[in-house]
């Protein structure tokens, strides 16, 4: 984590950790690992993102979630200057069923950014298992860049 | 299959009631749905937008009902999607129309649009294949 500042570590937990309400805190998502090269974050087996009665088999759609969520993070850690942030599209490839209670890991990062836009892929498996990727995705967003941070825009509402 | 029956296996799904939606109209082809905005789907808590990850679920969602609205256990087997993201999804209901584009023996493919007040201002669409065996 050497190359991330202090500042914008504690940005970043602020925006993540503090949020109160939205699908972030619902998952109640933990970052494990950020740099510029790339972000690591788990997510805690939740049984309301289950589709089965047992409730040990996850919903597609939470693990597409949580790629974008992620996907929001390595963007605001390795690009500068950032006001608003929006997907463009994303693909998701389901490579396996997500039947497990274990936690859910999200590699992520960018690995190209220009003026206007991001290009994001990432890898999603159960925690030990990392030789069985669950989902594996990749998107673009369009960047706007202004006087107001993202961070401000988050957490003070100053844009949209 | 009646639209009821479908609810009632809709209401069975745990991540389909944390989704909060409703079938509204459904036919061999199509099925069309509806969801109401909760706090835990928002993605940008100052605007109160979607989270563009529940707007993809949901629409995997009605994909899969129209798909397989028949489902017993477990909503159809996705192999994959891609989703374009229009407009942001303000607070309020969110609607999803999914067209089965074709139905093989062994694979699906099912357009999906959705959007909130006018259909002609699609929030999202996509693409979604199905494994039915």
């Amino acid at each position: 984590m050497s190359d991330i500042t202090q500042k914008k570590m504690e940005q970043i937990a602020q925006m993540w950790n503090a949020r109160g309400k939205g699908l972030i805190t619902h998952m109640a998502l933990e970052i494990e690992e950020v740099s510029t090269e790339r972000v690591r974050v788990r997510m805690p087996f939740n049984p309301d993102f289950c589709v089965d009665a047992e409730q040990s088999l996850l919903h597609g759609g939470i693990l597409t979630a949580l790629l974008d969520s992620v996907f929001g993070l390595a963007n605001f850690v390795a690009i500068e200057g950032v006001s608003t942030m929006a997907t463009l599209d994303l693909r998701v490839d389901y490579l396996r069923p997500a039947r497990s209670r274990a936690d859910v890991i999200v590699q992520a990062h960018c690995f190209r950014k220009t003026r206007h836009i991001a290009f994001n892929s990432g890898s999603v498996w159960f925690a030990g298992h990392e030789d069985a990727e669950i989902a594996r995705g990749t998107a673009s967003f369009a960047l706007t860049r202004g006087e107001t941070s993202l961070f401000d825009a988050m957490t003070k509402g100053k844009t949209s | 299959m009646d639209v009821q029956t479908v609810n009632a296996n809709v209401s069975r799904v745990p991540f389909f009631r944390f989704l909060n939606f409703e079938v509204r109209s459904l036919d061999s082809l199509h099925a069309e749905a509806e969801m109401t905005f909760d706090d835990p789907h928002i993605g940008n808590p100052i605007m109160e937008y979607y989270h563009g990850g529940i707007i993809a679920s949901f629409m995997e969602a009605t994909a899969a009902i129209a798909v397989q609205p028949d489902f017993a256990d477990v909503p159809a087997k996705p192999i994959n999607l891609t989703v374009d993201y229009l407009r942001p999804g303000v607070k309020g209901p969110l609607f999803a129309r999914a067209n089965v584009t074709r139905k093989g023996k062994r694979m699906a493919s099912v357009s999906v649009l959705s959007w909130q007040t006018d259909r002609e201002k699609a929030v999202a669409e996509g693409l979604y294949h199905f494994l039915l065996v």
